[in-house]
């Protein structure tokens, strides 16, 4: 199929590179997606708050407000064919007081301007119609209808599911340790050998730095920024269908308080600058925060028991902007810095960085055919049930495992199956929820982890 | 399939103890509904001495309990039915159901007992911080599971946080799969559970560590060690998990998914002497009820139970009449049952409820609409302890009707 040597090589499958790849895969080339954990979306993608953004709340004018928009476009036009979810619930940023209404207004005038016209300025008679529960005293609030929540999981799955089932390769557990260019090839190391390619697109999220000085370049640095959140239980979606945004200051756009497409109710981020892009806790002090702002926006809240907590690191970089560097001298491009809204803007920077790319070297054509299509399960609790999906369930569909989320044997088997499978505890928990939920593993977690361990055995044998 | 007499949903102490009583109170037919892969419950998974004291007078492991009473429902008039998820119980009652053996369906039945038990709750319920290692980090239900189920956990060293009973089951549980318990964490200044606990734990030469709480768990991939806050400062404890004991909350998704009230004090549903919940027809026992009692107390509550579900089935009376309504007053965390009715199908459940301070020379009052009716006095009590009255007592004085409150003078 391949002569070992690549045309395109995305080094890092998160939300960014798998949406790469994907649109590499409409083209007659040939692409690796690499990966250095075992799993894709294992970085910045896995720890977000998983709005679907318009591109309302970035800078007007500016290339990620331009992508996210685009993104958001073609994620509506695009994600239910790859069976992803989309609850277009709309976002309401709520003023509390007359500064907050002052700058809102200001905010809206700016938006309306840049094009943005679709937020309007709404009372408090339609706020709380929206969302009766909500603490009294909001005074304002910009309604946003097009703002949407999504599975942030599925959907890099779903890209790189796309791209291998069109012809990219996947490679993971393999991190790239160094790079160099050889007659216009490069060559990048991995434990598992070399891997020859002539343009490299570097989406190393929070390391796409180290990446990017293995190929020679040092154009920016980056500056990780921890999140930390609180998910509430199921029990607390009854409160709110509605995004609730505070009005957000230049360096932080502040607490969300958000129904989550799997049904529960996610307080965060915080906001941290940290020095260790490993640094993956959560603290006392951010967690007290969460749940200082969750009571003070829902107080209805605090009857609700917690479900998790976690966190997640923006890929900053030393400027607030997004880092798409084309170096077509060296076929090489930077994606970086694709800080705060790299889910919603996936598409769009997918779609930008190929036609940068393209004008490299010899003409990039789309490939003649149609795509093969794939689609992955929906997770959404709204979604029906595997054993509702037909009247004729199969066994394993009506044997649930996971009973706090309902994940059925079926589910874990077809994951199990699926040309990118589950490595790990975490890799299965993203693709199937199974222990994702209220008890955390209390009841299921000796089984599922047995399922696991039989899995991984079977496939190692 | 034909409707049985009576549905019976989860297959622990308490659901096994009702649908036995259900047979002996005339019941002819009872399917018993479990999620798990096998009947039993909790105590399946625990071998230690200890389970089934008040309904049996023996202390045993177990699955010994359970097995003794699952002899009892060997015959033809009795089904237990596996893998097999109640979804909802709606109004009927009609019991929706998922599982391998019948699909999903509905089946319908004059009385269901709801019996879905307790949990633990776990680490991020609780906000402790740090790192999400994907392995090590877990509740005493789940160690004990992979225990029994032999599922290795390559493990050595374990703190344990919390000091109820359940954090010595883990002693014996650790011991049986080689894992040596580095601490025992407990934040008050005494151990939650009784003295010959800690006496247990000594002679064990594990760690006690009073006034100290878990500030921080350590470790990537798996638990490298916890962080720990102690009267003399900070320390770091090194182990390779995490055992989260204690602080049990019913499992009652079923219950307030299918409607039944319930009671913020306890988070499990609103149930009369006789364990009639507010929905007809739905009869409610175990530690559903109320987070937690023995074994053996929630065997008992389920017999007593299944016997006022089979008088309901022979009589089909008016469904839980009203009467005086039970709370819980300062000192006191939570009253079940929380509604005395003012007829008679059976025999009371015995009183659940436990002191929520630390009091010496504590007086237990009972108040009827704001008059003191009775007073009992007792020489401290502790946190979390179960405090004494009968359902004697309460049902002199609630045969009259109005609001009691019990409470700590
Ligand atoms: C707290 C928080 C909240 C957020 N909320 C939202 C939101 O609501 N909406 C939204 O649109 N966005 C949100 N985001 C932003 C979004 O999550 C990120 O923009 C996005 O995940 C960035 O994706 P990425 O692919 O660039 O980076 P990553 O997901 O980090 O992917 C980089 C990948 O590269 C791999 N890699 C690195 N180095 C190498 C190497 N040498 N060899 C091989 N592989 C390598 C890594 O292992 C990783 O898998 C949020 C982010 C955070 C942290
Ligand atoms: C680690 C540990 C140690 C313990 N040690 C002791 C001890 O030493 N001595 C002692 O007396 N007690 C002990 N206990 C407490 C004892 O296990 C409980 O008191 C007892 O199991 C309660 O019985 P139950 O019937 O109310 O609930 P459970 O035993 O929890 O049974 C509930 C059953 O309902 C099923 N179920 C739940 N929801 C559904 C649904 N929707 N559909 C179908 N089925 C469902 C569950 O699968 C489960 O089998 C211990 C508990 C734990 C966790």
């Amino acid at each position: 199929m391949n002569s070992g040597q690549y045309d395109f090589a995305v080094i890092g499958a998160g939300v960014v590179g798998c949406a790469i790849a994907r649109e590499l895969s409409r083209y007659d080339c040939q692409t690796i997606l690499i990966e250095s954990r075992s799993d894709l979306g294992d970085g910045a993608s896995k720890g977000n708050s998983a709005v679907l953004s318009t591109g309302a709340d970035t800078p007007f004018g500016s290339l990620e407000c331009r992508l996210v928009a685009r993104g958001h476009a073609r994620y509506f036009a695009e994600a239910p064919s790859l069976g992803l979810p989309i609850l277009a619930i709309g976002s309401l940023t709520v003023a509390w007081n007359s500064d907050q209404l002052a700058m809102l207004t200001s905010m809206h005038a700016d938006a309306v301007a840049a094009g943005f016209g679709d937020g309007e300025i709404v009372g408090p008679d339609f706020i709380y119609a929206k969302t009766p529960r909500l603490a009294r005293g909001a005074v304002a609030a910009i309604w946003d209808p097009h703002e949407a929540i999504v599975d942030p999981f599925s959907t890099p799955l779903a890209y790189a599911l796309d791209a291998v089932e069109n012809d990219v390769e996947f490679r993971h557990s393999s991190p790239v340790t160094g790079a160099f260019r050889n007659s216009g090839i490069w060559h990048l190391e991995t434990p598992a050998g070399n891997i020859r390619t002539g343009t490299v697109i570097n989406c190393g999220g929070l390391w796409a730095d180290k990446v990017d000085s293995l190929g020679g370049f040092s154009d920016f640095s980056s500056r990780p920024r921890r999140g930390q959140f609180i998910v509430y239980d199921k029990s607390a979606r009854s409160l709110l269908d509605v995004v609730i945004k505070p009005v957000p200051t230049p360096s932080y756009r502040g607490v969300l308080v958000t129904p989550t497409v799997f049904g529960n109710v996610l307080v965060g981020p915080t906001a941290e600058d940290i020095d260790d892009p490993d640094d993956w806790r959560t603290t006392h002090e951010g967690l007290a925060a969460l749940r200082e702002a969750a009571l003070r926006i829902l107080p209805e809240l605090g009857a609700h028991e917690v479900t998790a907590t976690y966190c997640g690191v923006r890929p900053g970089t030393d400027r607030a902007e997004y880092r798409i560097i084309p170096r077509p001298d060296a076929s090489w491009v930077s994606v970086a810095g694709i800080r705060s809204t790299g889910l919603s803007g996936a598409l769009g920077i997918a779609e930008h960085v190929v036609a940068l790319a393209s004008g490299f070297g010899s003409h990039l054509a789309r490939k003649s055919r149609e795509p093969r299509p794939i689609r992955v399960p929906s997770l959404c609790s709204l979604d029906p049930r595997p054993w509702e999906r037909t009247a004729t369930p199969a066994r394993a569909d009506l044997e649930i495992v996971c009973h706090c989320e309902g994940t059925t044997l079926g589910q874990i088997e077809s994951a199990f199956a699926s040309p990118i499978p589950p490595r790990s505890l975490k890799a299965l928990k993203r693709r199937t929820r199974a222990t994702f939920g209220r008890c955390q593993g209390f009841y299921c977690g000796a089984r599922v982890r047995m399922l696991l361990d039989e899995a991984l055995a079977g496939r190692t044998a | 399939m034909t409707n049985p007499d009576a549905i019976v949903i989860g297959s622990g102490p308490a659901g096994l103890a009702a649908a036995i009583s259900l047979r002996q109170g005339g019941a002819s037919s009872v399917l018993i509904l479990d999620r798990d892969d096998s009947a039993g419950g909790l105590p399946r998974f625990c071998a230690h001495p200890g389970f089934g004291w008040e309904y049996t007078r023996r202390l045993e492991g177990g699955p010994r309990f359970v097995a003794r009473l699952l002899a009892q429902l060997e015959t033809d008039a009795v089904r237990i039915a596996t893998s097999t998820t109640a979804i909802a119980v709606h109004p009927g009652p009609e019991v929706e159901i998922v599982g391998p053996r019948f699909g999903h369906t509905r089946i319908a039945a004059p009385v269901v007992v709801l019996a879905t038990g307790a949990r633990e709750r776990p680490r991020s319920a609780r906000l402790v911080p740090g790192r999400r290692p994907e392995f090590g980090v877990l509740n005493t239900g789940q160690l004990q599971q992979m225990v029994a189920r032999r599922i290795p956990t390559g493990v050595k060293r374990a703190v344990v946080v919390g000091s109820e009973h359940v954090a010595f089951s883990v002693l014996a549980t650790a011991r049986k799969a080689g894992i040596s318990i580095a601490a025992i964490l407990e934040d008050g200044a005494r151990i939650r559970s009784y003295p010959p606990a800690e006496w247990l734990a000594r002679l064990l030469g594990t760690r006690i560590l009073l006034k100290t709480r878990i500030e921080e768990i350590l470790g990537r991939e798996r638990v490298e060690g916890v962080v720990v806050r102690c009267p003399t400062g900070a320390l770091t404890v090194p182990c390779e998990m995490v055992v989260f004991t204690g602080e049990f909350v019913p499992d009652s998704v079923l219950a307030r998914d299918s409607g039944l009230m319930i009671d913020p004090a306890t988070a499990g549903p609103i149930v009369d002497q006789y364990g009639r919940t507010s929905v007809p027809g739905v009869f409610a026992a175990g530690n559903l009820l109320r987070a937690i009692e023995s074994s053996g107390w929630s065997a008992i509550e389920g017999a007593r139970i299944g016997l006022a579900a089979a008088r309901h089935l022979r009589s089909a009376g008016r469904w839980r009449p009203s009467g005086a309504t039970l709370t819980n007053g300062r000192g006191v965390s939570y009253v079940v049952p929380q509604i005395w009715a003012d007829d008679e199908i059976g025999s009371f459940l015995p009183i659940s409820l436990r002191a929520s301070l630390d009091h010496n020379r504590a007086q237990i009052r009972i108040v009827r609409n704001d008059e003191v009716e009775w007073r009992g006095r007792m020489q401290s009590m502790r946190i979390g302890r179960r405090l004494p009255i009968s359902s004697d007592t309460i049902d002199a004085l609630a045969r009259r009707g109005g609001e009691i409150r019990i409470d700590i003078a």
